[in-house]
């Protein structure tokens, strides 16, 4: 029904984010069938930031669900707010009425994006912290574009299908019914050549000098070995802004084999003692 | 349209799913699909669902639109490499012989079919010596060969440039990392790691708890609705028995390690033991075998609700196994054979297993191997005999 409207959008990328064509490809074609597009990958790949390019790029609102364990699906639809309903009864003091219900309903992010005017983008983020029940509880919702708000009987439809993004740390297996219902793809960790572009978006005016050697010592320090969480391209970024940001920094420094704010890059203790260890061999 | 590649990816092992085929189809007739690069994009993202076979989809893929043969990946990375050597060779041969510590002479002497040979296996060599991924055939070394040093026949190994085609984007086999074959390596450890999280005990959710109920009974504005929590269980006790003798098992010891030491913390208590090919009378804290033995007899004692798991090749002679006085070492002497000692183990253990870095395709050449999978459940040292290992561990029974 919104045919011609989407197939002339088209993503191709956003100001502070690198795209490679492979994706932008998923995205679109994801988009045409109306289907969601589950993203998995490491920390750091771009998984989230992709749902704010997107929504940048097409000139859509985007509404950011942030998916917590104890999460249960009618959460995320929309919240009956009985506490503000018992004090209105009791007080009397607002100009709500107390005997209609609908006034006390409230629209959780799903809900928002169904009874939004125009199409927004809707990012799920993290779905694999929830059990599998809301898993798929919420596939059926995002299926058939529409819940009913049991209090007061009512059905709420999409006004129009959202662009949906659903983001995955892959701490548990999603279930196969899930899968089966959105499009999907794994981000690689970018390869250096990718991340040279990557920082260069974040930092303009970086010297090809500084650039070089960051991007060497990182990878290298990515293939430490034994440690548990590698550092991500969040890191290096937090890396490079800490390095420019100290007049005593130089780039020298890192051909040296010096590397300063290590714990920028290692927040894990044991990973930081054995990044420490290994970069002071690195120097001999 | 393209029935023939749906099936053949069923064939391969991934597990497609009709309606995502239909699926596919639509955006076929949706005319979104334009070009065979489209295809394979768009036809992984809606038909594959896990990373894990995107390799075997990027094998299969090549396979259908080029003919490239579904080769065993070993011999085919190889061959492409040892190739690129020889290209390699053949434009610089002094760099390369330096590169391969070689005598430049000695080298010109063969004829190309001798040099590949000679490439091939310094190849397997190296790849044997450096399973856990150093800097070989790894990623952006100097080595003459592999990513970002050189482009085998035109075609980089890896990486993310897309001015090729689809086929050959297949062809690199990007995802070899993600897919789950092959016994565990140092960069598949997050992943583990995340298979062993399972192996924390889960009571039923039958304790009241007041706090909560008092709250949501407020909230449902007096209407009560009582609030229930899983019971509290004691964390496991897991000793891991490692074989680290001999060759063949030294690329494992570290990866094992390594992995059940960050999980300690999801541990009650975790000990790790020593022993060489099997278990006699003694088996050893310290990693040399020597300081500080301790008696299977008194292991035995030990709290039965303890995981056992033993990491070894399970690959001996017959007799060091069935021999009463069997252990290859001259200064250990037994009074029992091998393998009732490790039935006592798994009677005094109900929750064991053994997980073996050998694969299970290998199995039914050792002789021992059979042996011993009769009294331990034996798994795969990979991802997914880790994840089963792991259930088998955490059954009630």
């Amino acid at each position: 029904m919104h045919e011609t409207q989407q197939t002339r959008q088209q993503f191709t990328g956003a100001s502070k984010y690198v795209l490679d064509e492979e994706l932008a490809q998923i995205v679109n074609i994801s988009m045409a069938l109306e289907m969601p597009l589950l993203l998995k990958g490491e920390p750091g790949t771009g998984k989230t930031m992709l749902a704010h390019a997107i929504a940048e790029s097409l000139n859509m609102r985007l509404i950011v669900l942030n998916v917590k364990s104890s999460m249960k699906l009618v959460d995320a639809l929309y919240q009956y707010d009985t506490l503000t309903r018992l004090n209105d009864s009791r007080f009397g003091d607002s100009n709500r009425d107390v005997s209609n219900i609908e006034e006390y309903i409230r629209m959780g992010k799903i809900g928002q994006a169904f009874v939004s005017d125009e199409r927004v983008v809707l990012l799920i983020d993290e779905i694999d912290k929830a059990d599998s029940d809301f898993q798929d509880d919420m596939l059926d919702v995002l299926d058939q574009m529409e819940f009913d708000i049991i209090e007061i009987d009512k059905t709420i439809r999409a006004k129009h299908r959202p662009v949906i993004i659903i983001t995955s740390n892959a701490k548990k297996d999603l279930s196969d019914p899930f899968l089966g219902r959105c499009n999907f793809h794994h981000i690689a960790f970018p390869e250096p050549e990718m991340m040279r572009r990557i920082v260069q978006v974040h930092f303009p005016e970086i010297s090809a000098e500084l650039l070089d050697h960051t991007i060497t010592a990182f990878y290298r320090m990515r293939d430490f070995r034994n440690v548990e969480k590698k550092p991500a391209t969040r890191e290096l970024i937090n890396w490079i802004r800490a390095l420019k940001a100290d007049p005593d920094f130089q780039v020298k420094d890192l051909v040296k084999g010096d590397i300063p704010y290590l714990g920028v890059l290692f927040k894990k203790s044991p990973d930081y003692a054995i990044a420490r260890n290994m970069v002071s061999r690195m120097r001999l | 349209m393209f029935t023939d590649f749906f099936y053949l990816l069923k064939d391969v092992g991934i597990p497609v799913s009709p309606t995502s085929f239909l699926r596919l189809q639509r955006a076929l007739s949706m005319g979104l699909i334009l070009s065979l690069d489209d295809f394979y994009t768009a036809a992984r993202s809606i038909l594959v669902k896990s990373e894990r076979y995107f390799d075997l989809y990027d094998q299969a893929f090549a396979h259908h639109f080029k003919g490239a043969e579904l080769k065993d990946p070993e011999a085919f990375e190889l061959t492409e490499v040892a190739k690129a050597m020889l290209e390699q060779w053949l434009k610089n041969p002094k760099e390369m012989s330096e590169l391969l510590g070689v005598d430049e002479e000695s080298l010109k002497k063969l004829t190309p079919e001798q040099l590949i040979e000679y490439f091939l296996e310094r190849l397997k060599e190296q790849t044997e010596e450096h399973h856990g991924g150093n800097k070989w055939i790894g990623t952006g070394g100097t080595s003459p060969v592999g990513h970002s040093g050189y482009h085998p026949g035109g075609m980089r190994v890896g990486g993310v440039s897309r001015n090729k085609s689809a086929v050959k984007v297949a062809m690199d086999r990007r995802y070899r990392d993600y897919s789950q074959m092959g016994p565990l390596t140092q960069a598949q450890m997050g992943e583990a790691l995340k298979r062993l999280r399972n192996m924390v005990p889960v009571g039923p959710m039958d304790e009241v708890n007041i706090d909560k109920t008092i709250y949501q009974t407020m909230k449902n504005a007096g209407e009560i609705e009582i609030v229930f929590d899983r019971s509290l269980r004691d964390r496991l006790k897991v000793y891991l028995a490692i074989d680290n003798g001999g060759w063949s098992m030294d690329p494992y010891i570290e990866v094992v390690q390594t992995l059940f030491n960050y999980a300690r913390a999801q541990f009650k208590d975790l000990k790790t033991f020593f022993f060489h090919n099997t278990i006699y009378d003694y088996v050893w804290e310290d990693p040399a075998r020597f300081r500080k033995p301790l008696r299977v007899d008194d292991l035995i004692g030990h709290d039965p609700e303890t995981r056992f798991i033993i990491v070894g090749d399970a690959s001996m002679a017959p007799y060091e196994l069935m021999a009463t006085d069997g252990s290859i070492h001259i200064e250990e002497r037994t009074t029992k054979p091998s393998f009732e000692r490790l039935r006592d183990i798994a009677e005094a253990f109900p929750h064991s297993v053994w997980l073996n870095p050998k694969m299970e395709v290998e199995w039914e050449y050792t002789r021992t191997i059979g042996a011993i999978r009769e009294i331990f459940p034996m798994f795969e040292l990979s991802l997914d005999g880790l994840e089963k290992a792991v259930s088998h561990l955490m059954k009630k029974n």
